[in-house]
């Protein structure tokens, strides 16, 4: 199938998703060669927007799928980069021998195991108690890592956490014995219209290592999609759909709904704390801060907003949510400080928004919860034809 | 032993906790979903209330040591917080094609609208109203207890509210008509009751007492941008332990769960002496309030009220 047909083959949001991503990576690329952004901020930008992926897939794999409210997300996020550092941590007080791998499995297991104790009790509770409950356990979590000191540092917070294949017998030493490469700096326009300097920049070992870390995200977040694609089209993920659009129904099919539910919730659970562990190794910092329940809700927007059910609205939202929290940080050095025109309110207002853009980032992530809800409550993407099998589809095309 | 002074604390706590559960309550069963933006108006109120605070300031006599423009501007505070809660259900909830999930996670966009407001408007840090602290009362200290006037003019004007909802909800004719609403709107409908104008009703007196619960919590510790969103999981679990829907429910709720939040130094010592018991210190007193709202939803989901709707 030629890219033309296949784009024709699209409905609108899709096509309109399509240019979104494709436009946003351009402007990425020119940017990268313009020098606006440097390779490794690049990189970091890439892999923040992988680990967001893994996050809204988790998250979408119980609201999503089976319709489970959980305002828990930065609490299993945190167990996992908690997990993660405490192994690896220069300063971790626990001081777990181990590497990378050590770090996965504990994330891993610790979020599943926390995951079935808060499961076991909240599940049984309404839509809406289910809501509260996992926000109040969020915050038991976070003050737990922030008050015990001699488990976790407290605020203060592990550092110096390596490089994620750092040892490791032939990906730890490659960044350094591959090459750096040089590119000279050219400057391209039209004559007596505009010229602008491109390239100019080194790749040298920090390069490779953060395109070695983002390759790791990559590939997770590629393994992570295929897999709750896969399940979300088999007969358990039916299930979850049916429980999500009539839970009395599903048990009077003689699904016992209670296990499925938390299965779905241990699962999404699992691939949130894997969220966690790529950001204590892209960061190489964590503190109970990660944790604040702001970051609960940067997942829900990227769900809502892709399309609650849709994996692929879940990836899109990742996107947007790096956008958003990106974008203002950007936006704040180049906008002027200062409204070159001089109307009396609008210049106040915008000061204060210019000027204190932490704000500006909660205020418009607050104005597109309500505008999703009101404008597009199924989202940009919600599911349709990604949930029949491929081959279904092509019967009923004939 | 600092018991009476860590249950008077507990009583003060406990007012604008209670100020806050009620309206909670009160738009759970009438407005149907719970609102998370409920954190947020209080602080609109506090602020709004710091606003009229430095405009009135000073003006009139001092009752309780606090000038008569205090409560003034307090009363100012409550009368924003229900005006932009109108204001917010006419815009935002009113026009929404969802179901009450839908409608909660709205309500999250329109808490983080509201702080980020705030934030702009007034910064993130701190502030206060500026009025002299007090010492504690002189007569009340042999006996262990150190409160401040301050603190018994909340604990005054959270009561005299609350009689007069009291009164509101049982002998006026709005009052039956927001009872018969909460028990079915339908059938409230039907006997001719103009459901949607008792829905901005709940909401102005709801979030009328949150504004003003607000700015008691200012006076109690500080103003800030997160001061609502912090103290809601408390509020929720009080409106929990009374039992969703139930104004009265939620007024004992918020006395326990404010007391026992206030408690919590005793109650760790009380823990440290028993066995198999881990050292919770003071610093995870919302930590015990949350464990006890998960335990009542499991055990006993109607609450201590047993689900009596007001």
């Amino acid at each position: 199938m030629s890219l033309r047909e296949r784009y024709g083959g699209m409905t609108r949001a899709e096509q309109g998703v399509s240019l979104f991503v494709c436009g946003f990576t351009a402007l990425l690329v020119v940017a990268l060669l313009t020098g606006g952004l440097t390779p490794s901020y690049t990189l970091y930008l890439a892999g923040l927007t992988g680990m967001y992926v893994l996050l809204s897939l988790g998250l979408n794999a119980q609201w999503g799928y089976t319709g489970l409210i959980n305002f828990s997300v930065a609490a299993f996020f945190g167990l996992g980069a908690y997990g993660a550092a405490l192994v690896t941590a220069s300063n971790s007080p626990l001081a777990i021998p181990g590497g990378v791998l050590v770090g996965l499995v504990l994330a891993v297991v610790g979020s599943a195991v926390v995951a079935t104790a808060i499961a076991i009790p909240t599940l049984r509770l309404r839509a809406d108690y289910l809501a509260i409950a996992s926000l109040g356990l969020a915050e038991v979590v976070r003050q737990i890592v922030l008050n015990q000191r001699d488990w976790t540092n407290g605020s203060g917070g592990l550092r110096g956490i390596p490089d994620v294949f750092a040892g490791w017998p032939v990906l730890g030493p490659l960044p350094g014995e591959l090459p750096g490469l040089q590119f000279a700096e050219y400057a391209v326009g039209i004559p007596g219209l505009f010229r602008i300097r491109v390239l100019g920049f080194t790749l040298g070992e920090p390069f490779w290592t953060d395109l070695l870390n983002f390759v790791a995200v990559v590939v997770f977040v590629a393994a992570v999609y295929l897999l709750l694609r896969r399940v979300h089209r088999s007969p358990w993920g039916r299930v979850l759909r049916t429980i999500r659009s009539d839970e009395e129904l599903a048990s009077a099919l003689g699904k016992d709904t209670y296990a499925f539910k938390l299965q779905s919730f241990v699962l999404g659970s699992v691939v949130m704390a894997l969220g966690g562990v790529f950001y204590a190794y892209l960061v190489a910092y964590v503190d109970p801060g990660d944790l604040e329940p702001i970051n609960t809700f940067y997942v829900w927007i990227a769900v809502i907003l892709g399309g609650s059910g849709s994996n692929r609205g879940a990836m899109f939202g990742g996107f947007v949510v790096v956008a958003i929290r990106e974008g203002t940080r950007f936006a704040s050095d180049i906008l002027p400080a200062r409204l070159p025109v001089d109307v009396p309110v609008l210049v106040d207002v915008y000061g204060a928004i210019v000027s204190d853009f932490g704000s500006t980032r909660l205020l418009i992530v607050g104005l597109l919860i309500v505008l999703v809800m009101r404008l597009r409550p199924e989202g940009v993407l919600p599911p349709q034809r990604e949930l029949l099998w491929p081959s279904a589809l092509e019967e009923t095309d004939e | 032993m600092a018991l009476l002074e860590l249950l008077a604390n507990g009583l003060v706590f406990s007012s604008i906790i209670v100020l806050a559960s009620i309206g909670l309550s009160l738009v759970y069963s009438i407005a149907d979903f719970a609102n998370f933006a409920h954190g947020d108006t209080m602080a609109v109120g506090a602020y709004a209330a710091l606003l009229a605070f430095g405009v009135i300031g000073g003006v009139g006599p001092t009752v309780l040591a606090l000038p008569v423009g205090f409560f003034l501007s307090l009363a100012v505070g409550g009368a924003v917080a229900a005006l932009v809660a109108v204001i917010t259900h006419v815009l935002v909830y009113e026009p929404l094609e969802v179901d009450s999930i839908g409608l909660l996670i709205t309500s999250i966009g329109v808490a983080f609208v509201y702080r980020a407001i705030i934030q702009l408007r007034f910064g993130s840090n701190p502030v206060e109203f500026g009025i002299p602290l007090q010492r504690p009362i002189d007569a009340l200290v042999p006996l262990g207890i150190r409160i401040t006037v301050h603190e018994i003019a909340i604990v005054a004007s959270a009561a005299i509210l609350v009689v007069g909802l009291h009164l509101l909800l049982q002998y006026t004719d709005l009052g039956r008509k927001m009872r018969a609403t909460a028990d079915n709107p339908s059938l409230a409908r039907v006997a001719g009751i103009r459901t949607r104008r008792i829905e901005w009703w709940t909401w102005i007196i709801g979030a009328g007492l949150a504004g003003v619960g607000g700015g008691f919590l200012g006076l109690y510790n500080q103003l800030s941008p997160r001061m609502g969103f912090d103290i809601l999981l408390v509020v929720f679990a009080a409106v929990i332990l009374g039992g969703i829907g139930s104004v009265y429910g939620a007024m004992a709720g918020g006395l326990l769960i404010g007391v026992i939040n206030q408690l919590m130094p005793a109650i760790s010592n009380v823990a440290v002496a028993l066995p198999l018991v881990p050292n919770v210190g003071p610093a995870y007193a919302d930590t015990v309030a949350f464990l006890i709202m998960v335990a009542v939803l499991l055990v006993r989901p109607s609450g201590i009220a047993g689900g009596e709707t007001t």
